[in-house]
């Protein structure tokens, strides 16, 4: 069901958003605009079947791990 | 690139809501957990400090007014360093939008909403975010102008009648804590409501008169600091230290005690609609800046149609980032402050050694002195 309104949600984008660059042929914004919406339709459509995906938050804390323990070792 | 002009004094309404952001609702708890009663003193050094960090952006934007942090990036690193630059400095709005809508979720469906799902709460939150962004920066700026006044309004009716519950045995002693706790907690101020602004370079060349618009950046720290000030003083003067720090949001539990005559009751609701309107238009500058980033990168010619499809990443992205309460706060405390000051003090502070490298290096090449010597 969810998966559903994602695509719906999808296509209401598309409607709104493809038919003025197609007509004024501008192929680079339509080319980012296709892989932003693919990457976004992807992901919400994993989150809702509930697969695994890692958490972005965890890759940023795990960079700064490091720099936040040498603080925590000073303060 | 894009024909769109905001004034000086819609800049300032921008930088001041901008400035207050989530801060109204959620720091004055960190504060006083960290400094006690002498949570109002952090407030106040944290305001200070962030002049020095708008010092930074000022130095910046005076070499290169016409320019976004993206563009500057590209001229001063060269092509690919550059746009490598800019991907991560886009990375912290982008990110930092889906956080804000974390925040904006947890707390509705526990203050407000408690029975409404959390992903229709991000989706309905997520459309006027995305409406906000697509109408252009101009409607930002003048609406802006509007919820400011409202702001301000609903800010004094807070003041005027929790005043009467002020107890002035709660701040007391006065300075009891050290200097190194009073500059460490003022730390995580300087950072989510000044360091954090480095996103409003990528507005800053759409003001017209830019020489005055520097001003504004400066005033609007300051008004917005003031509010957060006010803020942190009533909930440790009306809650108490302890109280303070223990809530989550204490100037929501602040709006609560309001009593007057037992008529005027439970007014919470007046908090809740500062924040949303505070929250928001951080929200929409966050993903103005990342959407406008995104296509410079890339030299788009507009940044519009890129607004839906990011719009939809920010919103699935939220919701995959909120796990648990605990993992937000471990991110909140260990690595958020490192992440913003990395793009927010560090990517300033290298443009303007390379700035300096390369003005120094011009200048021998057009020396006529040196010329000579060569010759």
């Amino acid at each position: 069901m969810a998966v559903v309104g994602i695509l719906i949600i999808s296509a209401v984008i598309i409607a709104i958003d493809v038919p003025p660059l197609v007509r004024k042929k501008r192929k680079k914004e339509l080319a980012i605009f296709s892989s932003l919406l693919l990457f976004g339709t992807a992901l919400s459509i994993a989150l809702a079947r509930g697969v695994q995906i890692p958490n972005p938050l965890d890759f940023i804390t795990w960079i700064f791990k490091p720099f936040s323990e040498l603080i925590v070792k000073i303060g | 690139m894009i024909n769109e002009k905001i004034n000086v004094h819609q800049f300032l309404v921008l930088v001041t809501l901008f400035t207050i952001g989530t801060t109204i609702l959620v720091v004055p708890s960190g504060l006083a957990a960290a400094a006690k009663q002498d949570a109002w003193i952090v407030s106040i050094v944290g305001t200070g400090i962030g002049f020095i960090v708008i010092g930074i952006y000022h130095a910046l934007v005076r070499s290169y007014p016409e320019m976004t942090i993206i563009q500057m990036n590209e001229k001063l690193f060269g092509k690919w360093i550059g746009k490598i630059v800019s991907l991560i400095f886009i990375s912290l709005p982008f990110i930092y939008t889906s956080i804000l809508m974390i925040y904006n979720g947890s707390f509705l469906t526990s203050h407000i909403m408690p029975d409404t799902p959390l992903p229709v709460l991000t989706m309905l939150m997520m459309v006027i975010v995305a409406m906000g962004v697509r109408l252009g920066i101009e409607t930002i700026a003048r609406s802006g102008e509007i919820f400011l006044v409202f702001f301000f309004i609903l800010f004094a009716f807070l003041v005027i009648f929790v005043s009467p519950n002020i107890e002035f045995e709660n701040i007391q002693p006065v300075f009891e804590s050290k200097i190194n706790t009073i500059f460490g907690a003022s730390i995580n101020l300087v950072v989510t409501s000044t360091i954090n602004s480095v996103i409003l370079l990528m507005i800053f060349p759409l003001v017209t008169r830019y020489k005055d618009a520097i001003k504004s950046f400066y005033i609007g720290n300051f008004i917005g600091g003031a509010v957060i000030i006010v803020i942190t003083l009533l909930s440790i003067l009306v809650l108490g230290a302890d109280s303070t720090a223990r809530q989550a949001y204490p100037s929501f539990i602040l709006a609560r005690r309001i009593n007057v005559g037992n008529f005027v009751q439970r007014t919470e609701g007046v908090i809740a609609v500062m924040w949303f309107i505070t929250i928001y238009f951080k929200m929409v500058l966050y993903f103005f800046a990342s959407v406008l980033g995104v296509s410079q990168i890339f030299n788009l010619k507009h940044y519009r149609p890129l607004t839906l499809p990011m719009a939809l990443i920010v919103g699935a992205l939220s919701i995959l980032m909120f796990e648990d309460v605990v993992k937000q706060q471990n991110f909140d405390v260990k690595a958020s402050i490192l992440y913003s000051i990395t793009v927010g003090l560090f990517i300033p502070l290298l443009l303007l050694l390379v700035h300096a490298i390369r003005k120094r290096k011009n200048e021998n090449k057009d020396d006529p002195q040196l010329i000579q010597k060569r010759e």
